[in-house]
C-alpha cells in the first residue's frame, strides 16, 4: 500500500492544482478501476469532456445525423499538414498528408478538413507521385468514407452482434489455430503495398507456419511479370518514362487511361508534352489500339487494330529493326504505320519508347523491349522496380484457396477488404465453397456479397480513419494518418488483422508506428516528419531538389547493346534513389545496386532459336485475316469510373462520365460502328454475348474507332449489393478468361445514359488543331464590334485557360469539381434527362470517318464571359459581373426563370430541377465544403472559377498587406489536373502564369463567333491531321 | 330617314337580343354542359399546380439545354390568342369600323382569359414561383432592382399593362350595357348584381360624352400596346445570342402571328356563339367575311415572317443555317411542317368569299391556324434550343404528363371566366350596336 500511496503522490505532485478523486484507486489510475468502472458507468468512460469537446460533439452530431456514435474530432497523434494544432479555427480548414489506397497501391493526398471533418482530398504537391494531382479514383475515395451503407456493426449469420461476441470468437479461433501451428488457416486479401500490412502477415505465417496467404486481386499487374520473368528472369514492375520519350509507339497500351499508375505517366507524359511546346525535343505518340482508350485519345496517329494484330504489329515493328528475320504480311495501312513508326523511333534513337500493352502475349512484350534495347531506348525511357504488388505464386492464388476450400483443407477463413464473390468469375462457386468452411470471416467498409457469403463479418474503419501505410505508384512509401475518427464502432485493417491473431489490444498507430520504428532505427523525427510530409523517408530529402520520377542519368548501365541472341542487355534497375524518396524493400531476390539485368532469349522449345517470335502461341498471328462470321475478339477492360467494382456504390464515380463513351451508371457492349450496322444495332439494344457455356447479356454502344471484330466490356458492374450500384449495368465476370464470343441480338433495349448525345464535331472548330508550337508568333486579333462598353480591368481579374494539348480527358477535374462544390448527383433517369449537375464537364468530340475518327476532349467550365448574355437575360440581377470579372450567380436572388441558361451559348449552367441537395442521404451532406453555398431546388447555378477559393486567397493576402500572389488561387480542377492543362490567374497581371498561356498563338475562344469575350479561353492541339487519303 | 317608332323597334330587338340574353339564359343546358367541362379542367389545372408547386419543375419534360418547354410555348401562344379582342375593338374604333360592334365585348372577353392564362405560365415556369414578385421594381428593403436590361423585366410590364388596359376598356365598354341590363332585370338579385357593377350609371348625356371622351383615349393608349406586347415578347428569344431566335424580324412577325392566331380563335369563339346563342341578327355572315379577311390578312403576313426568317437564316449561314436545317429536318420538323400546313394551306380558302361566309369553313380554318401557331411556337422554342451552339451539349425535350395536364387545366382557367361572362353579361355591345342602328338610320 505505501508503494501505491506513493505512486498517487507523486500523481498528485506531478499534475499540480487541484484534482478531485473518488477514491484512492481512481486517483492512481490503475487500470482495474478503469475497467470497473467501465463497466459500471460506461457512460462516463470517455471522461475527458471540456465546454469545446462537447459543443463540437454536439454540433458534429447534428450534422452528422445517423451516424450515430461518431465523434468528429481529429485524432489527437495526428499531425497537422502545415498549421500549429493551436490555431484550430473553425472555418479554417486542415490539411493532413495522408494517403488512400486504390487496388493496393497509395494515392498520397492531403486530406482537408473543417473542424475535423473531411471535405476533399488533394494531391500530395510534395509527393514525387502525386505533385499535387489525383485521379477521379482518389477524389472519388472519399465519398465512400460517407456512404450511408458502410457496415456498421459485427455480423454473424444470425445477423448483428456485438464485438465481444466476435472476439471471443476469434480468440476461440487463435488458441485453436496456436495448437495446430495454424493448420487449415487461410487468410485471402486484396494486392497490397502497406509495409504495416506485410510485415503482420509475415510474423502471422511465422507463428502459425501451417497458414497460407491467398492474394485475390481482380485488376492485377500479374501477365506484366509473367513476361518479364520470360525476358529477365524475375518479376519486375516496368515505369515508362514518358518525360523522356521524344516518340512514344503504343501497341494496345494505355499509360494515360484509368487505373492506379494514371498520375504518375500523366505526368510524365505531360512534362514531356509541355517541353515539346516550348520548342525542346519532340513528343511524338502512335498508337496501335482495338478499342480508343485515353493514350490513343491523345495520338494523332491512330491506328485501328484489332486485338490479334498486335502481336503482328509488333513483330512487323521488330523486322524493320532487324530483330526477327521475317513477320506475317501487314494491310497497306498497317504497312504505311508501321513506317510511320519505324521512322519516328529511328529519328530518334535513345529516347525512343516503345509500350506493348501487358494483356498482350509475354513473347510481343519481350519483343517490344527488344526494339527498345536495340534502339538504345531500354535504360532510357523506362524503368524497371520491383513489383508493387508482386505476382502471388500459383499455391497462393485465389483457385489454389478455392481448390483447398472445396477439398476441405481449410477450416478457418479470413478474407481482408477482398470480394472474390463478386469480382471473380469464380464467385457462385467460392460461395458455396464457403460453406464448407468451419469459420469464415469477412472484414470490410461494406457487408458485401462475400460478406454476406461469410459465416462472420466485421466492419472496417475506411483508410481515411485508420492509420495506415503503403507504396505510392512509383514505390515510394507514404504513411496514411486519419482525417478523422471512425464515425461507426469500427475496427482498423492492421487492429482487425491483430484481432483474427488473437491480440484485441493492438492499435493501428502503434502497429504503423513499430514498422516504420524497425525500418529507421528510431521513430523520431522521421515520424513527425513523414506526417507532416505525407512521404516516408529514410533521412530528409535534400531540400530544394524537385522529386524526379527517372533514374539519375550517373547511374546508368552502359550496357545496352540489343540482344536478341540472348547477349547481355543491361537494364538500369533502381527504384531506391530517386531524390531520396525510395526506400527499398527487401526482394526475394536481390540484386546489388546497379546490376543490369539481362534479357533473356525467350525459351522456345520447338524453334530452339532464342529470339522471341511472333506466331509462337499468338492467337490470330499466324493468319492475319481472320475470316469473318466467326467469333468476335473479346476484351474485358476495367471500368474507367468504378474499376473492378469497388467504386460501384459510389454516386461520384457512377456519375462521372465514361471517358471516350460518356456513359454515366451503367456499362455496355462496346461495339464498332461497322458491326453495328451488320447486326442492324443502335445504342442500347440488348445481345447476348456467348462463349462456350458462359454467356451475358447487356445493351450495345456504338464506338467509333474500335475494331470492327472486337467487343469490349467494362467489368465491375452488375453488382448485387448496395443502393447505389445495384441497378447499375451488368455483371461481366462470368466472361472473364474468355477470348472470343459469338454476339446475337436479343429483345429489349436499355435506356443507356450518356452524358452527351452527339458526338461528331461537324466541322466545326470547337477544338483546334494547329501546326505551330508556342514559338510561332502570334496572330493578330481583331477584337468583333460590340454593343457593350468596354470594363476597365482592374487587378485582380480572373482568366483561365485550358490546354487541349495537354488533356487527356481523364476526368479528375469534374470528380474534383463535385467535392469542392457540393455538386448533388441525380442518378441515372436524370442524366438521361439532360438534368446532370456537374459544373465542369469534359465533352468529346470525333472528327472524321466513324471507323476510324480523331478524338477530342474537352474540359468546358463557365466560360465567364466579359459581355455575358446570361447577364443581359437574367430578369432579377441574380446573374451578375463582378469588378474582379467573374460572372456571378447570386443563388437567394435567383427565381429560376432559367433564360440565363437558355441564352448561354456553351450551356453550362445548371438548374436545381429538383431538391437534389436536400433529398441527398444525411451523411452524404456531412461531406460538404462549408465554404460552398448548397443550392436549393429551383435556382440556377454553374461553375464559380472556385469563388470560396478566391475569398480565402483575398482574405490571407489583405491580412498579409500585398495584392494576391499568382498561383495563391488555384481552382479545384487546376489543383487535381495531373497533366496541368488548366491554368489560372490574374489577368491584369502581366507576369502570372496564365497571361503567359494566354499570349501562345495557339490561345483561342471557344465560339469566337458568339462573340461574348469568354475569360475561359482554350489552347490549340498541335500536330497536322494525318493524311487519311 | 327611318320612322321614328320603327327605330325604338330596332332599339328593343338589340336589346332584347344582346340586353336580355343572361337574365332569360336560352341555353342554360348546353352551358351546364360546357361549364362542367370547364370546371373539370379547372380542378386538373389545381391538381397540376399543386404536383408542380410540391415537387417543382422536376415533374415537366424541361431539360438542359432545353430549359424553355411548354411553359413559354403556351405562354407565347395564349397571349398571341389574346392580341385580337383589343385589336378589333381598339384599332376599329379608332379608324371607326362600326362592324367591329358585334364582334368587340366576347373578343375582349376573350383577350382577357387568354390574358390571364399566359399571364399565370411564366409564374408556374419559375423554379422558385415564391419570388415571382421579384420581378416587379417596388420598393424593397433588398434594395435591388430588376435587371432592366433584361427582356423578362419588360415582358413583366408588357402583359401587366396589357392586362390592365384590356380590363379597363372592357369594363368602360361594357358599362352602359350592364346599366341596361339594371334596368331590364326582374329579379332582385340580378337588379342588385348588375346594380353595383354599373356603378351608377343613368344614361346622362353627360355620362355618355365623358364615356366616349374616355372610351376614346383608353383605345389610343391600347392600340399601341398591342403592337408592344408581343413586339416585347419576341425580345425573350431575339435578344438571346441563339440562332435561330437572334434576328430582327422577330418583333413584327410575332405582332403578326398573334393577330393572326388571334383572329382565327375570335372567328371561331363568333361562330360558336352564333350557334349556340340566338345572335344570327347582330353576328351576321358580314361580320364572318370581315373576320375571314383579317386572318386572311395577318396570316399572309406571317407567312412573309416565315420567309424572311429563312432568307434571314441562309443569308447569315454557319449556325443559322444549322438551326434552319434542324428546323426542316431535325428530329422536330413535324413541328415545322405541321406549322407551315395548318397555318397557311387551310387559309388560302378565304381567298374566297363564299368559305369567309361559311361558319363550318372558316371555323375549321381557324381551328387549324389555332394548331398551327401552337406548333409554331413549339418549333421557335424547342429547335432553337436543343441544337445551339455546342454539339456537346445537344438534347432532347419531350413535355411529360404534367405538361400536358397543366395545359388542359389551363383550358379551365380560360373557359370558366369566359363561360361565366357568356351566362351573365351582355356578350355583344348594345350601346354600340344601337348606336349603329341609329346611325344607319340617320344615312338612311
Amino acid at each position: 500500500m505505501s508503494a501505491r500511496w506513493k505512486e498517487v503522490l507523486a500523481g498528485l505532485q506531478a499534475q499540480g492544482g487541484r484534482r478531485f478523486w473518488r477514491g484512492l484507486d481512481e486517483l492512481a489510475g490503475s487500470p482495474e478501476f478503469r475497467e470497473a468502472i467501465a463497466s459500471e458507468f460506461p457512460a462516463l468512460q470517455s471522461a475527458d469532456w471540456n465546454r469545446r469537446g462537447l459543443l463540437r460533439a454536439f454540433g458534429a452530431s447534428l450534422a452528422l445525423a445517423g451516424l450515430t456514435g461518431c465523434e468528429a474530432r481529429p485524432d489527437g497523434r495526428a499531425m497537422p499538414y502545415v498549421e500549429d494544432p493551436e490555431h484550430l479555427v473553425p472555418g479554417r480548414p486542415r490539411l493532413y498528408a495522408t494517403m488512400t489506397s486504390f487496388a493496393g497501391i497509395a494515392q498520397p493526398v492531403l486530406g482537408v478538413t473543417y473542424v475535423g471533418r473531411p471535405t476533399k482530398l488533394e494531391g500530395n504537391p510534395d509527393h514525387p507521385a502525386s505533385r499535387g494531382a489525383t485521379d477521379a479514383f482518389t477524389q472519388a475515395a472519399l465519398l465512400d468514407l460517407y456512404d450511408p451503407e458502410r457496415s456498421r456493426i459485427p455480423r454473424n449469420a444470425s445477423g448483428p452482434i456485438s464485438w465481444d461476441a466476435l472476439d471471443t470468437a476469434l480468440a476461440g479461433r487463435a488458441a485453436m489455430l496456436d495448437a495446430s501451428k495454424g493448420e487449415g488457416f487461410r487468410l485471402l486479401t486484396g494486392a497490397t503495398t502497406s509495409p504495416t500490412l506485410l510485415r503482420q502477415i509475415d510474423a502471422l505465417l511465422a507463428r502459425w507456419p501451417a497458414a497460407r496467404w491467398h492474394v485475390f486481386e481482380p485488376v492485377n499487374d500479374d501477365a506484366l511479370h509473367a513476361a518479364t520473368t520470360q525476358a529477365f528472369g524475375r518479376a519486375l514492375d516496368s515505369i515508362p518514362l514518358l518525360d523522356r520519350a521524344e516518340a512514344t509507339v503504343a501497341f494496345d497500351a494505355d499509360p494515360l487511361g484509368p487505373g492506379p499508375y494514371q498520375v504518375r505517366d500523366s505526368l510524365a507524359w505531360s512534362a514531356r508534352r509541355r517541353a515539346f511546346q516550348q520548342g525542346d525535343g519532340r513528343a511524338d505518340l502512335m498508337v496501335a489500339e482495338p478499342s480508343p482508350t485515353l493514350t490513343g485519345a491523345r495520338s494523332l496517329d491512330r491506328l485501328v487494330a484489332e486485338p490479334s494484330r498486335i502481336p503482328v504489329l509488333v513483330a512487323a515493328l521488330a523486322r524493320v529493326f532487324g530483330i526477327v528475320p521475317d513477320a506475317p504480311a501487314l494491310d497497306p495501312a498497317e504497312t504505311r504505320w508501321i513506317e510511320r513508326a519505324a521512322k519516328t523511333l529511328a529519328a530518334a534513337k535513345g529516347r525512343g519508347l516503345v509500350l506493348v500493352g501487358t494483356e498482350q502475349p509475354a513473347a510481343t512484350q519481350a519483343l517490344g523491349w527488344a526494339i527498345d534495347a536495340r534502339l538504345g531506348n531500354l535504360g532510357a525511357t523506362r524503368r524497371f522496380i520491383d513489383p508493387l504488388r508482386p505476382t502471388p505464386p500459383p499455391d497462393r492464388t485465389l483457385d489454389a484457396l478455392l481448390a483447398d476450400m472445396e477439398g476441405g483443407r481449410v477450416n478457418t477463413l479470413a478474407i481482408l477488404d477482398s470480394n472474390p464473390v463478386y469480382a471473380s468469375p469464380d464467385g457462385p462457386a467460392f460461395a458455396a465453397a464457403l460453406r464448407k468452411v468451419a469459420f469464415s470471416v469477412h472484414a470490410g467498409l461494406w457487408h458485401d456479397e462475400t460478406g454476406q457469403a461469410c459465416g462472420w463479418h466485421a466492419p472496417l474503419a475506411h483508410i481515411l480513419e485508420s492509420w495506415s501505410d503503403g507504396r505510392a505508384a512509383d514505390g515510394t512509401p507514404v504513411i496514411a494518418q486519419p482525417l478523422v475518427r471512425p464515425f461507426f464502432d469500427v475496427r482498423p485493417l492492421h487492429a482487425m488483422l491483430a484481432a483474427i491473431g488473437g491480440d484485441f489490444t493492438a492499435s493501428d498507430h502503434a502497429l504503423v508506428q513499430q514498422t516504420w520504428a524497425e525500418k529507421w532505427g528510431a521513430l523520431q523525427p522521421h515520424w513527425n516528419e513523414a506526417l507532416l510530409k505525407g512521404t516516408a523517408t529514410q533521412s530528409s530529402s535534400p531540400s530544394g531538389e524537385s522529386p524526379n520520377l527517372s533514374p539519375s542519368p550517373s547511374g546508368e548501365s552502359p550496357n545496352l547493346s540489343p540482344s536478341p541472341s540472348g547477349e547481355g542487355l543491361g537494364v538500369g534497375e533502381r527504384n531506391d534513389h530517386a531524390a531520396g524518396f525510395l526506400e527499398r524493400r527487401p526482394h526475394p531476390n536481390p540484386s546489388p545496386e546497379g546490376e543490369g539485368l539481362a534479357l533473356r532469349p525467350h525459351p522456345n522449345p520447338a524453334s530452339g532459336r532464342p529470339v522471341p517470335r511472333t506466331g509462337l502461341g499468338l492467337p490470330g498471328a499466324a493468319q492475319p485475316d481472320a475470316p469473318e462470321g466467326e467469333g468476335l475478339a473479346l476484351l474485358l477492360r476495367p471500368d474507367p469510373t468504378i474499376w473492378d467494382g469497388r467504386l460501384a456504390n459510389n454516386p461520384w464515380a457512377q456519375e462521372q462520365p465514361k471517358p471516350v463513351t460518356t456513359l454515366t451508371w451503367d456499362n455496355a457492349v462496346l461495339i464498332a460502328p461497322a458491326l453495328a450496322t451488320a447486326h442492324d444495332l443502335s445504342d442500347g439494344d440488348m445481345v447476348r454475348l456467348t462463349s462456350g457455356p458462359a454467356s451475358i447479356s447487356g445493351p450495345v454502344w456504338i464506338m467509333p474507332g474500335q475494331a470492327p471484330r472486337t467487343v469490349l466490356i467494362h467489368q465491375g458492374y452488375g453488382r448485387r449489393f448496395g443502393e447505389v450500384a445495384r441497378d447499375a449495368g451488368f455483371d461481366a465476370t462470368p466472361l472473364i478468361g474468355h477470348a472470343t464470343v459469338t454476339l446475337e441480338r436479343v429483345d429489349g433495349r436499355r435506356a443507356l445514359a450518356a452524358a452527351q448525345e452527339a458526338h461528331a464535331i461537324d466541322g466545326k472548330d470547337l477544338v483546334r488543331i494547329v501546326d505551330f508550337i508556342d514559338t510561332a508568333p502570334k496572330p493578330p486579333q481583331q477584337p468583333k464590334p460590340s454593343f457593350w462598353a468596354e470594363k476597365p480591368l482592374t487587378r485582380p481579374n480572373w482568366a483561365m485557360t485550358i490546354d487541349l494539348d495537354l488533356c487527356t480527358g481523364c476526368g479528375a477535374c469534374v470528380t474534383a469539381c463535385n467535392a469542392e462544390n457540393n455538386i448533388p448527383m441525380v442518378g441515372r433517369e436524370e442524366v438521361r434527362n439532360g438534368r446532370r449537375m456537374h459544373w465542369l464537364r469534359v465533352d468529346r468530340y470525333y472528327e472524321g470517318d466513324p471507323a476510324d475518327p480523331l478524338l477530342h476532349t474537352q474540359p468546358v467550365p463557365c466560360m465567364h464571359c466579359e459581355d455575358a448574355p446570361c447577364e443581359m437575360g437574367c430578369p432579377v440581377n441574380a446573374a451578375v459581373h463582378s469588378p474582379e470579372g467573374l460572372n456571378l450567380q447570386v443563388y437567394n436572388r435567383c427565381v429560376g426563370t432559367r433564360t440565363c441558361s437558355s441564352f448561354c451559348p456553351y450551356k453550362v449552367r445548371r438548374f436545381n430541377w429538383d431538391d437534389y441537395s436536400g433529398d441527398a442521404p444525411e451523411s452524404i451532406k456531412a461531406q460538404r465544403n462549408p465554404n460552398v453555398t448548397v443550392r436549393a431546388r429551383g435556382v440556377m447555378e454553374k461553375c464559380t472559377y472556385c469563388i470560396q477559393r478566391i475569398s480565402a486567397a483575398r482574405i490571407d493576402a489583405k491580412i498579409a498587406g500585398h495584392p494576391i500572389a499568382d498561383g495563391a488561387v488555384r481552382t479545384a480542377c487546376q489543383q487535381v489536373c495531373p497533366t496541368g492543362a488548366i491554368s489560372f490567374g490574374d489577368i491584369a497581371d502581366p507576369a502570372a502564369a496564365v497571361q503567359k498561356r494566354k499570349a501562345s498563338p495557339r490561345d483561342y475562344a471557344l465560339l469566337e463567333e458568339a462573340n461574348t469575350r469568354p475569360r475561359t479561353s482554350y489552347l490549340a492541339r498541335i500536330g497536322g491531321r494525318r493524311d487519311r487519303g | 330617314m327611318a320612322d321614328a317608332k320603327d327605330l325604338r323597334a330596332d332599339y328593343d330587338t338589340v336589346a332584347e337580343e344582346v340586353v336580355d340574353l343572361p337574365l332569360a339564359f336560352p341555353a342554360t343546358r348546353g352551358w351546364w354542359l360546357c361549364f362542367s367541362g370547364a370546371l373539370g379542367l379547372l380542378l386538373l389545372w389545381f391538381v397540376s399546380v399543386v404536383v408542380l408547386f410540391g415537387k417543382g419543375v422536376v415533374v415537366w419534360g424541361n431539360t438542359i439545354p432545353v430549359n424553355w418547354g411548354m411553359a413559354i410555348i403556351n405562354y407565347v401562344w395564349f397571349l398571341g390568342i389574346g392580341h385580337a379582342g383589343t385589336l378589333i375593338s381598339a384599332l376599329l374604333l379608332i379608324s371607326d369600323r362600326n362592324w367591329r360592334n358585334s364582334l368587340n365585348r366576347f373578343a375582349e372577353a376573350m383577350t382577357l382569359c387568354a390574358v390571364v392564362c399566359a399571364g399565370l405560365y411564366p409564374i408556374l415556369h419559375l423554379g422558385r414561383p415564391w419570388y415571382f414578385y421579384w420581378i416587379a421594381p417596388y420598393f424593397s428593403s433588398m434594395t435591388v432592382w430588376p435587371q432592366f436590361k433584361s427582356p423578362l423585366t419588360w415582358d413583366f410590364f408588357a402583359v401587366l399593362t396589357y392586362l390592365l388596359v384590356s380590363l379597363f376598356f372592357w369594363y368602360l365598354g361594357i358599362l352602359p350595357d350592364l346599366a341596361s341590363a339594371r334596368d331590364r332585370a326582374r329579379s332582385r338579385g340580378y337588379q342588385l348584381f348588375f346594380g353595383i357593377v354599373s356603378l351608377g350609371w343613368r344614361g346622362q348625356a353627360a355620362h355618355w360624352a365623358r364615356w366616349r371622351q374616355v372610351y376614346a383615349i383608353t383605345a389610343a393608349i391600347a392600340v399601341p400596346l398591342v403592337v408592344s406586347v408581343h413586339s416585347e415578347i419576341s425580345l425573350l428569344f431575339a435578344a438571346g445570342p441563339i440562332p435561330g431566335w437572334n434576328s430582327t424580324v422577330f418583333p413584327p412577325y410575332f405582332v403578326a402571328g398573334a393577330a393572326f392566331s388571334g383572329f382565327a380563335v375570335v372567328s371561331m369563339i363568333a361562330i360558336a356563339m352564333r350557334a349556340a346563342l340566338p345572335l344570327r341578327p347582330l353576328v351576321t355572315p358580314r361580320h364572318l367575311d370581315m373576320l375571314g379577311l383579317a386572318t386572311l390578312a395577318t396570316g399572309l403576313m406571317t407567312a412573309y415572317g416565315y420567309f424572311i426568317e429563312v432568307f434571314d437564316a441562309l443569308y447569315a449561314g454557319q449556325e443559322e443555317a444549322a438551326t434552319l436545317h434542324d428546323r426542316l429536318f431535325g428530329h422536330y420538323a413535324w413541328a415545322y411542317w405541321g406549322a407551315v400546313l395548318l397555318n397557311f394551306v387551310p387559309l388560302q380558302l378565304l381567298w374566297w368569299r363564299r368559305c369567309r361566309r361559311s361558319p363550318r369553313i372558316l371555323f375549321a380554318v381557324g381551328l387549324s391556324v389555332a394548331i398551327g401557331m401552337w406548333m409554331e411556337r413549339f418549333m421557335l422554342i424547342v429547335t432553337s434550343l436543343y441544337r445551339d451552339w455546342l454539339v456537346s451539349s445537344y438534347g432532347h425535350y419531350m413535355p411529360s404528363l404534367w405538361d400536358w395536364t397543366l395545359f388542359a387545366g389551363m383550358g379551365g382557367v380560360f373557359l370558366v371566366p369566359f363561360l361565366l361572362f357568356v351566362r351573365f353579361l351582355p356578350v355583344i355591345s348594345a350601346s354600340e350596336t344601337k348606336e349603329e342602328v341609329h346611325e344607319e338610320a340617320e344615312d338612311g
